[in-house]
């Protein structure tokens, strides 16, 4: 158990083409995760949240700035002094070694006598679920059941921070609910601080306390799974984080005998700007207009927004997709009522109160209402 | 425009088995989906269709007529593939056009020209027709391969998961974009996917492939709401749905339900408790989706069943509150703002009209309340 604290970090790698100028994989990166916090980093593939877990645990050289664990800065302590568990996307079982061996190698290395290594294995064998599969080869796991001993692995040492590297990536869909559920209940059992590190939003909102998210080797965002899903701070968050993904559209504000609209691509479609906005809008701005299809509904006639004519209706079972056109891009809704549409009907749409999210189109940033 | 059927279609690689006594047909204009897990066998018809890959076994006949024999250029199939195969060094325009140069359909510029706008019309990539493919989006990568494959005014189109490349936005936004233009197609198509939605919200209709068998053939409806079996039922939704053994009781001359480890007897309705006597099934699997589940933190009636929470999962728009009942782990859309401590007591309830009952040894579906309502709407 063990409070982390990144400060400032940064990654440099050099750049192979133009060595006057440097790659940073990772930039002014600084995040604090509390003891016992279950914390994800999570952003698109090449974001550096590998390398960022890769300079915690110690297997990266650290260009500039400070790790601590325990209040104790770690940026020169070897790896294996950092006392810390990790598990990769790939297992790297040894295959001639059964299960139990496999879970004892680390420890038999580090002379544990057999007695506290068996109670150790049979401390946490059964909160992976593997009790019965010691005495097998790998060659005859699941894909899940693989993880799950290279997990029970990484945690027999007794960590003081756990690191977990896209652990479900490998899973199919199934196998991969199965053993997010898992890996949620250990971390209850264990209370292990313990960072996840992937690209799934789904995985990172469902398992973690708070989530860091980045791109560009740049931390966006870090709060908690409702915060970031309610609150996103800029364009790249909103669209990450969501599924199915925000509605992003360009819009210009118009105004008509003193309300302001939002005004779509092809004009003759129009919503609404909640009287929260109206001190950051003007006549003549484009802004960049967020709406989650779950926040945007089909009103009763006459309410609403202008009529609209559905260009898309999506059967998915008991939830429905409708999209309208506007201009080249879709405004996708959800709905779970029973009423079927077609194309070309009629609909008025209305949005949820307070859920709508403006953006700036040059750098992204949240533009916020009155109210925050 | 074309009638597709397949009879009898088997197909070995060696020892494995790929296909086994496929059988369908497809209607005219038709959109009509094969979906399954990676590995069913989906590809393989396709290709079958296509005349590049030949059954062991079976006829495949376009428009009545069996095209085992007949040569795939001769056919007019037009496929797309995952990876959109597109010239680098051909512009848009000449991408779209390059079927119609070909030497056995070699068209007069013209013609050629007049196509070629046709169908970026309607695919809207008018104004891409003189980039060259590095310059375009995915997307619009993927529309100029469908568009190529329009050209010819294919009978059939065969669409191999064009949409899988794509990542999740656009493949929501492509999804929709497939679906407008479906009317447009003119076409009969086959689509093979492994993706749920776009089964769901493409086909008309949608045979369920899985280890080189279909289990089920049927509207969007029927195979979410009356699925064939246990399989069929675990493809479609998310979170998976909950299956699980129930007992069958009978008490006063009436069939009740028992949860294991819980004492009190659930009513059936009479259409299911029908069904159940029909084919005399006693070992019975309950299939139910997470959103037919309400809970409760206080026992309100013997409707609802105690257990204590085992994990709770926020996903955004909703929570996955997961309930341990006797060992049993049930999936539960909750909302995203619920806060439960882990162990919690908690009393779920089952919505037994929107449940579904399996035969427990060959897991296929026996019955389920007002069935004919979801297949009539179908219809």
């Amino acid at each position: 158990m063990a409070k982390l604290v990144l400060k400032n970090l940064y990654k440099r790698y050099p750049n192979k083409r133009n060595k006057e100028q440097n790659d940073f994989a990772v930039r002014n990166f600084s995040l604090e995760c509390d003891d016992g916090e279950f914390v994800g980093i999570l952003g698109p593939s090449g974001c550096g949240k590998t390398t960022t877990l890769r300079m915690i645990a110690g297997l990266e050289e650290i260009t500039a700035g400070d790790i601590f664990i325990c209040d104790a800065r770690v940026n020169d302590l070897h790896p294996k002094d950092r006392r810390i568990g990790l598990a990769f996307e790939d297992y790297a079982l040894y295959p001639p070694l059964n299960v139990y061996d496999n879970i004892a190698f680390n420890l038999r290395a580090k002379g544990v006598s057999e007695t506290n290594i068996r109670a150790e294995i049979m401390r946490i064998a059964p909160l992976l679920k593997i009790d019965d599969l010691l005495g097998n080869r790998p060659v005859s796991l699941s894909g899940g059941q693989k993880q799950r001993v290279n997990i029970a692995r990484a945690i027999i040492r007794k960590p003081q921070l756990l690191l977990l590297d896209e652990p479900l990536s490998h899973l199919d869909g199934k196998m991969r609910q199965v053993l997010r559920t898992e890996i949620k209940r250990l971390h209850k059992e264990i209370n292990c601080t313990t960072i996840i590190v992937t690209h799934d939003q789904l995985e990172a909102m469902s398992l973690a306390d708070r989530i860091a998210i980045m791109q560009d080797g740049q931390l966006q965002q870090y709060g908690t799974p409702l915060e970031v899903y309610n609150n996103p701070v800029n364009e790249f968050v909103a669209g990450f984080i969501g599924e199915p993904p925000m509605n992003i559209l360009t819009v210009i504000i118009t105004e008509s005998e003193g309300r302001f609209f939002f005004t779509f691509q092809d004009n003759d479609f129009r919503i609404a700007v909640p009287e929260d906005y109206y001190p950051v809008v003007r006549s003549g701005m484009t802004v960049r207009l967020g709406i989650r299809p779950t926040d945007l509904l089909i009103s009763p006639q006459e309410k609403g927004s202008a009529a609209v004519r559905v260009a898309v209706f999506e059967n998915l079972g008991e939830e429905c997709r409708v999209s309208i056109k506007a201009g080249e891009e879709f405004l996708t809704l959800t709905t779970t009522d029973e009423i079927r549409y077609r194309p070309g009907d009629i609909i008025r749409l209305e949005v949820k109160a307070g859920r709508t999210y403006l953006f700036d189109p040059v750098s992204g940033d949240r533009i916020w209402g009155e109210s925050r | 425009m074309a009638r597709i059927e397949l009879t009898h279609i088997s197909k070995r690689f060696r020892k494995v088995i790929a296909l086994r006594d496929i059988n369908f047909q497809v209607e005219d204009m038709e959109f009509f989906v094969l979906f399954g897990p990676a590995g069913a066998g989906k590809t393989t018809i396709l290709k079958i269709i296509a005349g590049i890959e030949f059954p062991d076994e079976g006829l495949i006949k376009i428009n009545d007529e069996v095209v085992n024999l007949v040569e795939p250029a001769q056919r007019n199939v037009s496929m797309v593939f995952e990876n959109y195969a597109l010239y680098p060094h051909f512009t848009v325009y000449d991408n779209i056009a390059s079927p119609m140069r070909s030497p056995r359909h070699k068209t007069d510029e013209a013609t050629i020209r007049k196509e070629v706008r046709r169908v970026a019309e309607m695919l809207k990539i008018e104004h891409l027709l003189d980039r060259m493919p590095a310059q375009i989006s995915n997307g619009q990568k993927q529309r100029v391969a469908i568009g190529r494959c329009l050209v010819r005014n294919p009978s059939v189109f065969l669409m191999d998961e064009p949409l899988a490349h794509l990542d999740a936005k656009l493949r929501h936004f492509m999804r929709a974009e497939m679906k407008g233009l479906q009317a447009d197609f003119n076409t009969t198509t086959i689509y093979v996917t492994h993706d749920y939605m776009e089964a769901l919200s493409l086909g008309d209709r949608i045979a369920v492939i899985n280890k080189g068998e279909i289990e089920q053939i049927g509207s969007a409806n029927e195979v979410y709401y009356t699925p064939a079996n246990q399989f069929v039922a675990r493809l479609f939704g998310e979170p998976e749905i909950n299956i699980f053994g129930v007992d069958l009781i009978e008490k006063e001359n009436r069939l009740k339900l028992k949860i294991p480890g819980y004492e009190h007897l659930f009513d059936l309705e009479p259409d299911v408790e029908r069904m159940l006597l029909k084919y005399n099934v006693r070992e019975l699997n309950l299939g139910i989706r997470g959103t037919c589940i309400s809970y409760a933190f206080a026992k309100e009636d013997d409707d609802f069943i105690p257990g204590t929470v085992y994990s709770l999962e926020p996903i955004g728009n909703m929570s996955i509150l997961i309930v341990d009942i006797n060992g049993e782990y049930i999936r539960i859309v909750a909302p995203n703002d619920l806060d439960v401590e882990l162990d919690s007591d908690i009393f779920v309830k089952f919505d037994l009209k929107k449940a579904l009952f399996f035969d427990r040894a060959s897991e296929t579906f026996i019955a389920r309340h007002n069935r004919v309502h979801y297949v009539s709407e179908a219809a």
